[in-house]
């Protein structure tokens, strides 16, 4: 049982591994957890409830987790942009073709990237902010713990594009067919997803609240461990769609989701009934 | 539930001040810290594990605290917390402005 208050720590955290300060507050919470296991067992709780108390105790830890990560992932970035970047702020590389380019550590603030085939590129660590990649062809491309604020991707080719660990704010995608993209742990509270369609992208562990993804398309999509509140899937088409976590957070979350309308296979409807969710707005999809 | 949420936002709110009285007395770890609040309070605040630690790295960010490792073996190490002089002038400063606005509030409401 003390084994499943291990997982869930690890579930928690696997994101955000690597920095100092993160694997001690992890280290941490889980001696505290185990000794509150212990305490709630020798009260005579069986191992279910003292387990589902010992959860709960946790709040919202993710939110500790995320002040802790975004303090070391800024260090981190600045160091990258003084070793290893260039300038190449407000930059003009529309229409070029750089495939596998290195761009990661760089400065590369309002570049218009538009139509350019960026193919297999990697932008790690860098600021793309207010950049423009409409149009341009991103397969392959790895934009990990990158500044992409305010971004535009209208019509862009989004196949195995990495944007996790990245911030989205404001980021605009439009009329894009999105396929086998990551977006981890990534920001998306006012990320804007306009005539998208979502095939085998991975949202898991981020926070989604609030998103608009009404109407989409979602295929083979993973909502595992996302912070899903007051999203919504208005008139939306689910296939195998992937809402995992047993916390109880997450299921209290999904109850703030709007459903109405959407079109859904048989697999996800079962997984949302499971855990809780009002389905009475939604139609079942013959495969 | 609007009752609910206003009463635990405001004792959110003095969380810092709490975990301070708790170091005034002694060192202690985060677990001894979250069991003190429920015991002393009578179950009536449960403080999350999430807001004590994200309390204890604010207080060690502005120098309210320390911390060094314990010995202890169950459970591994312990991180034990521990008051600063500047995190005593805190905590005595916190406590009279909440005298204070309890008197105030008391003539208020």
């Amino acid at each position: 049982m003390t084994d499943r208050i291990n997982d869930y720590v690890d579930g928690v955290f696997k994101p955000y591994e690597g920095a100092k300060s993160v694997a001690e507050l992890k280290a941490d919470l889980l001696a505290d957890l185990h000794e509150r296991y212990r305490d709630l067992k020798a009260e005579g709780h069986d191992d279910a409830t003292a387990l589902e108390l010992t959860i709960d105790s946790i709040g919202d830890i993710e939110q500790t987790v995320r002040e802790v990560s975004a303090l070391s992932r800024t260090l981190e970035r600045q160091l990258v942009t003084r070793f290893d970047g260039t300038d190449q702020t407000g930059g003009d590389f529309a229409g070029t073709t750089v495939r596998g380019g290195k761009f990661s550590g760089s400065a590369l603030r309002g570049t218009d990237f538009s139509r350019a085939d960026l193919t297999g590129s990697t932008f790690r660590g860098s600021d793309v902010a207010d950049a423009n990649f409409d149009g341009a062809n991103l397969t392959d491309v790895t934009m990990t713990a990158s500044d992409l604020e305010r971004s535009s991707f209208r019509g862009a080719t989004l196949v195995r594009t990495d944007v996790s660990t990245s911030s989205l704010l404001e980021t605009r995608f439009a009329e894009s067919a999105l396929v086998d993209v990551k977006f981890r742990m990534t920001d998306l509270r006012r990320t804007v997803f306009d005539n998208c369609t979502f095939t085998g992208v991975d949202f898991s562990y981020s926070d989604l609240r609030g998103l608009d993804l009404s109407g989409a398309a979602i295929t083979g999509v993973r909502f595992d461990r996302a912070d899903l509140r007051e999203v919504s899937f208005r008139g939306a088409t689910l296939r195998d769609v992937s809402f995992r976590s047993w916390s109880r957070k997450y299921r209290n979350a999904l109850r703030t989701v709007d459903f109405d309308g959407a079109r859904m296979d048989k697999l996800t409807l079962a997984g949302l009934k499971g855990l809780g969710v009002d389905v009475t707005g939604v139609t079942v999809m013959e495969r | 539930m609007s009752t609910s949420k206003v009463t635990s936002d405001l004792l959110r709110g003095n969380t810092d001040t709490m975990v301070l009285k708790l170091l005034s007395e002694s060192d202690r770890y985060g677990y001894e810290i979250v069991k003190l609040i429920a015991e002393r309070s009578q179950g009536a605040y449960e403080l999350k594990e999430a807001t004590m630690y994200s309390s204890v790295r604010r207080l060690e960010a502005d120098g309210d605290i320390t911390w060094y490792w314990g010995d202890e073996s169950q459970g591994g190490r312990r991180k034990y917390f521990r008051i600063t002089d500047k995190g005593r002038a805190t905590y005595a400063r916190n406590k009279s402005n909440w005298e204070y606005a309890k008197r105030v509030l008391d003539t208020l409401l």
